[in-house]
């Protein structure tokens, strides 16, 4: 029954993130609350990989039975170069928007650049 | 074929780095692939069968390029053209070019996969490339709705991840055919990343304020393409499971209702444009089958559209009432207009009467109220005043040769449905664009109604996702 708990804790750090995103004010805190909710993601990837086992899939001279699963880990690298890339991207963008108008509460932000 | 297919699908890419490497050479590179895109759509056009790579094993990694992608991919090459023609003269830096390039290359790459995780990444370079040319002026604004457009688009793919994962884990494979045997909560995530990505419906909310207040040629290529390439995964899964396409007709038609209602009350004429666009995807999205050559032409005259609302002299339909319009511009902004409208002898009328043809019964009413509905949006453009005089705006030749480009293509993909022309559907659509304009000249134009923009918010935009995705779930289960 340890799967189905993983599980739970895995969704319940999605729930959590996207619950920041829109309820934290401050544009620095909402892209942090994205990045809890991508990684409860790549943990429910790291989760289905590990349903047949736990060994690294690498074949050595000893021969394991339960190989996790590679497909999604190797998968999931990829979302989490793109996922990074973003975010950095994003930060630099409030960086700017930070610097030339001195506040991150993005109600104010939207407000002064909402036609 | 194949050996050329991955040859155009990294090419883009290893010509947005060259550009960096060889600046003065940015427009020439950038349009000259361009050229290769729609040289390969031509060339798959003439293919009788699709092109299916296998890429990965059997873990369901493939691409496949068949009509329906080459239609899309005409559509890419010809609007980025476009673009690139229209900045000819433009100060812009090869930055520009080089993340327009690459924009191009990751749009084309989702109109050729056929998986749910290779789609995710051509999304997400989208993501990125068109952040970066809408941020491209650097202000505050620009800065803002390109945060606001990224933010919104991760947060969808997120949840479209974990619906990717669920296929895995039913099918041992990612391919688009595994939605079938997939729990109901997979369809509803990934649905709903899609949904938010093309702007359909509700979670297209974010659309209007993005496409509207990006630079002219920003918004020409992300109404002309960029939203496309959201709706692509859908289409291709509705063509492959027959179960789905009840539910993609369904939202076709809601988006469309939603969209043009919207439409029809606006006064301001980019976004006008951008909420025509939502009407217009579900257009796409209600005959599955023929969605191409909807396609086609809506690129074409979206692009074309924003193009010419750019050198207005006031986005403010109540402004431009006041003053005339040059003639030329005139002239192109009413064939533009009545391509949209489904006017004959334009190719919209071809992609208008057969999507109408391939609908089912229930929906058929509703669309063809909200052909009447485009015809009141675009009623506004054709009664403008107009008289002869240059442009306050200098127009520069490139700006020419891309307008003449688009509209040329409208009339030349006539061809692509001749039978369109009998006499039914002629009367047909002159009684819509007809009831139209008479209802735009007695009832819209004097009103003026002014609609909330509370739901455009940034945290409403999130929440509504949240409620999508209770629908969509709701809807998969019943």
């Amino acid at each position: 029954m340890t799967i189905p708990l993983l599980e739970l804790f895995v969704f319940a750090t999605v729930l959590c993130g996207f619950l920041g995103i829109f309820l934290k004010k401050n544009l620095i805190m909402k892209i942090i609350a994205m990045d809890v909710m991508s990684t409860g993601v790549i943990a429910y990837y790291v989760v289905i990989s590990s349903r047949d086992g736990l060994f690294t899939p690498i074949l050595g001279t000893v021969r394991q039975q339960n190989y996790a699963d590679p497909v999604p880990q190797a998968v999931i690298l990829t979302a989490i170069v793109i996922g990074f890339s973003i975010q950095a991207l994003m930060l630099v963008g409030v960086m700017k928007l930070a610097k030339d108008n001195p506040t991150l509460d993005s109600a104010e932000i939207e407000k002064n650049n909402t036609p | 074929m194949n050996t050329l297919t991955i040859a155009w699908i990294s090419l883009p890419f290893l010509i947005g780095f060259i550009i960096y490497l060889l600046p003065r050479l940015d427009k020439y590179l950038a349009l000259a692939t361009t050229i290769i895109s729609l040289a390969y759509s031509l060339l798959l056009f003439s293919q009788s069968s699709p092109i299916t790579l296998n890429l990965l094993d059997n873990y369901g990694v493939k691409l496949v390029a068949d009509q329906l992608s080459a239609y899309f991919i005409l559509t890419n090459a010809l609007v980025t053209m476009a673009v690139i023609l229209y900045n000819w003269e433009s100060s812009k830096t090869a930055f520009f070019y080089a993340q327009a390039i690459i924009l191009h290359g990751s749009i084309n790459s989702v109109f050729v996969c056929e998986d749910f995780i290779s789609v995710y990444v051509a999304l997400e370079v989208i993501s990125i490339a068109a952040f970066l040319v809408i941020a491209y002026p650097r202000s505050d604004r620009s800065l803002w709705v390109a945060l606001r457009y990224l933010f919104i688009s991760n947060v969808a793919m997120l949840f479209y991840l974990i619906g990717a994962v669920l296929v895995y884990k039913a099918n041992n494979s990612f391919a688009f055919a595994g939605l079938k045997g997939a729990p109901p909560e997979a369809l509803a995530l990934i649905f709903m990343g899609l949904l938010v990505k093309g702007g359909i419906f509700v979670s297209g909310l974010w659309l209007p304020m993005t496409h509207s207040e990006s630079e002219t040629s920003v918004s020409a290529l992300m109404s002309g393409v960029v939203v496309k390439a959201g709706i692509f995964p859908l289409l291709r899964c509705a063509l492959i499971l027959e179960d789905l396409d009840p539910l993609i007709r369904l939202l076709g038609v809601l988006t469309a209702i939603f969209g043009v209602s919207y439409a029809v009350f606006e006064k301001d004429s980019k976004r006008m444009l951008a909420f025509h666009t939502i009407s217009q995807l579900g257009f796409i999205l209600a005959a599955p089958v023929v969605s191409g050559f909807y396609t086609l032409t809506h690129g074409l005259v979206k692009s074309c559209l924003f193009l010419l609302a750019g050198v207005l002299p006031s986005r403010n339909f109540k402004e431009l009432q006041q003053q005339s319009i040059p003639n030329s511009l005139w002239i192109a902004l009413v064939v533009a207009s009545f391509s949209i409208s489904g006017f004959p002898l334009l190719s919209g009328f071809g992609a208008k009467a057969l999507t109408m043809k391939n609908l089912v019964p229930w929906q058929e009413i509703m669309i063809n109220l909200v052909a009447v509905g485009t015809a009141i949006s675009f009623a506004k453009f054709v009664f403008l005043p107009h008289a002869g005089g240059e442009s306050k705006q200098k127009l520069t030749i490139g700006f020419w040769i891309a307008i003449i480009l688009l509209l040329a293509t409208l009339f030349l993909s006539n061809a692509v449905y001749v039978e369109a022309y009998n006499l039914p559907n002629l009367i047909k659509a002159l009684a819509v664009i007809g009831a139209g304009w008479l209802l735009y000249l007695v009832v819209f134009k004097k009103l003026s109604l002014k609609l909330s923009r509370v739901w455009e918010q940034f945290d409403h935009l999130i929440g509504m996702m949240s409620i999508t995705l209770v629908l969509l779930f709701w809807i998969v289960l019943a």
